[in-house]
C-alpha cells in the first residue's frame, strides 16, 4: 500500500523541513544521527557510510559512476534525500562543479559509533530498587491493550471502555483527516479506513506526526520532541529508567506516551521510572518489518456469513464498518455481509479491495466479485466479472464450483435488479477464461 | 551467474556471516603482503566494519566464524548478546570487541592444542571448507526461523593459500550456497589470488576483491561489501577478471588441467583407474578429458 510509506516517511520529511540551524543542532545528538541514517533508503545509507572517512568533497560526476545505468533513478532519489536532510552538503567551486561532503557533526558522531559501538542514552536503574518489573510478554500485552484502547477512542468514543488522558481537543487533532462529521455522527473516511488497516508501527508514526505538528500550539519545540522520541527508540525494552533523568518537557511528553502504550510508568517507594515497550524500540525500525499485530482468523462462507476468531474490540469495530455484526462470543465475532452494510461502506468511500484485504485468500475472489458487481451496478457500468474469475483461478478455487457460484450470484443480482442494469459485456453463462 | 535478486526481499535487513582467517602462519610475518597489516590492525578494521553493519539497520545481524588451522568455531553472534553498553566513561571496551576477543583467544588456544603433534611444511592452508559449512548451517537455521528472516550472505576474509585437499568439500559448500541463493563474497588479504574463492563468488553471484592497499581495508569493506543484496543490482561492483576453474584430482589432491572423469558420478582423477573410488563404477574404455569448464 503506497499510502503507508508516504505517511511514515513524512516523519523524516518533518525533520527535513526544520530550518537549517535547528537541524544542525539536532545532529549534535548521536542518537538522532543514527536514527536519521537508519531511515534513509538503502543506497543512501551506503553513500553515507562510504563518505564517513572521506575528507575531500566528492564531485557529483564521480558519484554517478558508482551506480549502473538502470540504477540511476534510485541514485537520484538517494542523493535528493541526503541533501534534503542536510546529511550531504553541496559545494560549488569556481569551476561550477558541484561536489558533496558529509555534514561534519554527523560525520564525527557516526565515526564514534563505528569505533565504540552502540551506547545507551541513559543507565537503567539497578534491580534492587525496581521491584517486580513486568516480563516482556506482560509488557507487550500492556502496550497492545493501551494502543487498542487509544485507537478505539479515536474511531468511536462511544465504544471505548476506558478513556485515555488525552484532552478532547488533542483527540480532535488526531481525528482530523481520519473521521468526518456526518449528520448521524462522526464517520470514518477512506483515509481513516486505510489508517486502520496499516500496521501498528505506521499507525504510531502517524499519530506521533500529528502530535508533533500540534506541539507548537502548546508551546513545545518540535525539535526537542523529535530528539526525545528518537532517543527513546534506542533504549532497551523491558529495562527501567529513572524519571528524574528527564527534563520537565520530557516528563510531560512521557505521560502522553504512556497513554499510547509506548512506555509504562511505574512507581516505587521513593522513585518512579518508565519502561519502554516494544512500540518504543520499534520507532526507528523500517516499515516492512513485522509489527506487534494481533493474530486472528476470519472465515467467510459462501452465504456471506462471517466468523472472526478474535476477542479484540478494535477488530469488532473494523468489521462493523462493512458487515453486520450479529453476536459476539468471548473469542468469536459472528456477522454477515449484507447489501446494506456494503452500501454503508461504499458511502464512506471504502473500496472493494480494502475490504477484501481482511478476508482470507480462498474466498477473496468471490467477495471481490460480489462487492464489485454491487458497486458496478449502481455506480459504474464496467464489468469486472472477468477480473473476478481470473483472480479465482490464481487462488485455486475449483473451477466448476466457482462458475456455479458466480452464475448463481449473477442470477440473484440480476433477478433483483430486474435485468435493467446489465453491465455492458459478459451477459449470460460465464465460461472460465484462460 | 545465479541471480540472487530472484529471491525478492522487501527491505535491507541482512545477516552477514564473516569468516575470519586466523591462520598463525599467515599472520606471523612470512607473507609479504600481510607485513603491512598486523593482526591487531586487521582486527580493528574488521571491528569497525562489523559496527557499520550493525549501524545500518536495527535488525541487522552479524556472526563471526574463525577459520583456524585445524578447526573452526563460532566466535561471535550479535543476536545472542546485547551490543550496547551503558557508558564508556570508565574506559571499558565496547561489548562487541571484548566478547569477540575473548572468544577468539580461547579458540586460538584450542586450535593450537590440536596442532602440537604435527609440523606442516610451509604455510599450511586454513580450514575454509569447515567454516563455510558452519556458516551454511547457521544460515539454514535462520531460513527455518519463520517467513520474515534477514537476507543472509557470507564474507570470507581469507589470506592463506588454497589447500587442494579441501577441493571437494569447498565445491560442495559452494553448490549448496548456490542452491540456497546465498552469495559468497571474498576479500583476499594474502599475497596470491585464491582460485577457490574466485569460483565461489562467480558461482554464487558474490563479489571477489583483492584490495591493493591493505591500510585502507575498512574503506574497501564498507564500499564493496556493506550493501544489502537488493541494492547490489544497482551498483558498480568489482567484476571477476578471469576465473581459475582448475580442479584438483580426487586421488592425490593435486591441481590438474587434464584428467579422467567417471561417467557416472563425475569424479575427477589424474590417472586411469579401473574402478571409481567414489561411486564404485567399473570402466572398460579409457579416455582423457581436458580443460574443465563449469
Amino acid at each position: 500500500m503506497p499510502q503507508v510509506k508516504i505517511i511514515a516517511k513524512n516523519f523524516m520529511d518533518m525533520v527535513a523541513a526544520l530550518p537549517a540551524m535547528k537541524l544542525d543542532k539536532l545532529y549534535d545528538n548521536t542518537f538522532i544521527c543514527e536514527a536519521v541514517l537508519r531511515s534513509l533508503p538503502p543506497l543512501a545509507k551506503k553513500y553515507a557510510l562510504q563518505m564517513l572517512y572521506i575528507d575531500v568533497p566528492v564531485p557529483v560526476k564521480s558519484m554517478e559512476e558508482w551506480v549502473l545505468p538502470d540504477g540511476f533513478s534510485k541514485h537520484r532519489v538517494a542523493i535528493d534525500r541526503l541533501i534534503q536532510l542536510r546529511v550531504f552538503i553541496e559545494n560549488t567551486d569556481r569551476k561550477r562543479e558541484t561536489s558533496y561532503l558529509l555534514h561534519p557533526k554527523f560525520k564525527s558522531n557516526l565515526q564514534k559509533y563505528l569505533v565504540y559501538g552502540g551506547v545507551l542514552p541513559r543507565e537503567p536503574m539497578p534491580s534492587n530498587i525496581t521491584v517486580r518489573l513486568p516480563t516482556l510478554e506482560e509488557l507487550d500485552a500492556y502496550a497492545l491493550e493501551q494502543w487498542e484502547c487509544f485507537l478505539l477512542q479515536l474511531i468511536s468514543s462511544s465504544h471505548a471502555e476506558r478513556l485515555t488522558n488525552f484532552s478532547p481537543s488533542m483527540m480532535k487533532v488526531f481525528q482530523r483527516g481520519l473521521l468526518s462529521q456526518r449528520e448521524k455522527g462522526p464517520r470514518l473516511t477512506e483515509s481513516g479506513f486505510q489508517f486502520l488497516l496499516m500496521d501498528t508501527n505506521a499507525q504510531l508514526w502517524y499519530i506521533i506526526r500529528e502530535y508533533i505538528s500540534n506541539s507548537e500550539d502548546r508551546g513545545l519545540d518540535p525539535a526537542d520532541l523529535i530528539s526525545f522520541l528518537l532517543e527513546l527508540s534506542f533504549h532497551a525494552t523491558g529495562e527501567a529508567y529513572n524519571i528524574n533523568t528527564l527534563t520537565e518537557i520530557q516528563r510531560s511528553i512521557i505521560k502522553d506516551l504512556a497513554d499510547l502504550g509506548v512506555v509504562k510508568l511505574q512507581q516505587g517507594r521513593k522513585e518512579s521510572w518508565f519502561i519502554p515497550t516494544k512500540l518504543a524500540t520499534n520507532l526507528s525500525v523500517s516499515l516492512s518489518d513485522s509489527s506487534s499485530r494481533k493474530q486472528g482468523l476470519v472465515v467467510v462462507e459462501t452465504n456471506f456469513r462471517m466468523y472472526a476468531y478474535s476477542s479484540s474490540k478494535l477488530h469488532c469495530e473494523i468489521l462493523r464498518l462493512f458487515s453486520r455484526v450479529e453476536y459476539q462470543l468471548p473469542n468469536l465475532i459472528v456477522g454477515a455481509i449484507t447489501k446494506e452494510s456494503l452500501y454503508n461502506a461504499f458511502e464512506n468511500g471504502i473500496t472493494a479491495e480494502q475490504a477484501s484485504i481482511n478476508m482470507p485468500l480462498a474466498l477473496e475472489s468471490l467477495l471481490l466479485f460480489f462487492f464489485q458487481s454491487c458497486r458496478n451496478i449502481f455506480f459504474t457500468s464496467r464489468s469486472n466479472i472477468l477480473i473476478g474469475l481470473k483472480s479465482s483461478l490464481v487462488v485455486g478455487v475449483p473451477r466448476f464450483w466457482m462458475v456455479w457460484c458466480l452464475n448463481f450470484l449473477y442470477f440473484l443480482v440480476y433477478g433483483f435488479m430486474g435485468f435493467t442494469h446489465l453491465p455492458q459485456e459478459g451477459i449470460g453463462m460465464i465460461a472460465p477464461v484462460n | 551467474m545465479a541471480s540472487i535478486t530472484s529471491k525478492l526481499y522487501s527491505d535491507d535487513v541482512s545477516l552477514l556471516v564473516v569468516l575470519l582467517d586466523t591462520n598463525p602462519f599467515l599472520w606471523s610475518g612470512e607473507n609479504t603482503t600481510t607485513n603491512s597489516l598486523s593482526f591487531p590492525k586487521f582486527l580493528t578494521h574488521v571491528f569497525s566494519f562489523l559496527n557499520s553493519i550493525l549501524l545500518l539497520n536495527q535488525l541487522n545481524q552479524v556472526v563471526v566464524i574463525a577459520t583456524g588451522l585445524n578447526s573452526c568455531d563460532y566466535i561471535y553472534d550479535s543476536s545472542s548478546s546485547p551490543t550496547t553498553v551503558e557508558s564508556l566513561e570508565n574506559g571499558r571496551m565496547p561489548a562487541l570487541c571484548s566478547k569477540l576477543l575473548q572468544n577468539l583467544e580461547e579458540f586460538l588456544a584450542r586450535d593450537q592444542e590440536l596442532n602440537k603433534d604435527e609440523s606442516p611444511p610451509g604455510i599450511a592452508s586454513s580450514l575454509l571448507s569447515g567454516s563455510l559449512s558452519l556458516a551454511l548451517c547457521y544460515i539454514q537455521k535462520v531460513f527455518r526461523s519463520g517467513p520474515l528472516h534477514p537476507q543472509p550472505r557470507i564474507l570470507c576474509l581469507q589470506g592463506s593459500s588454497d589447500g587442494p585437499e579441501q577441493y571437494v568439500a569447498i565445491m560442495n559448500a559452494i553448490f549448496s550456497a548456490q542452491r540456497s541463493m546465498v552469495p559468497i563474497d571474498a576479500c583476499v588479504i594474502g599475497a596470491q589470488h585464491s582460485a577457490f574463492l574466485q569460483q565461489a563468488s562467480y558461482i554464487t553471484g558474490g563479489v571477489y576483491l583483492k584490495p591493493p592497499q591493505l591500510d585502507g581495508l575498512f574503506q574497501y569493506l564498507s564500499t564493496v561489501f556493506s550493501t544489502d543484496l537488493q541494492s547490489r543490482s544497482f551498483l558498480q561492483l568489482p567484476k571477476p577478471v578471469g576465473v581459475d576453474f582448475r580442479a584438483s584430482c580426487f586421488c592425490h589432491k593435486k591441481t590438474i588441467d587434464m584428467g579422467y572423469i567417471c561417467s557416472v558420478c563425475l569424479s575427477i582423477f589424474c590417472k586411469h583407474h579401473k574402478k571409481c573410488s567414489t561411486c564404485g563404477g567399473h570402466y572398460l574404455v579409457s579416455c582423457k578429458i581436458s580443460g574443465f569448464q563449469v
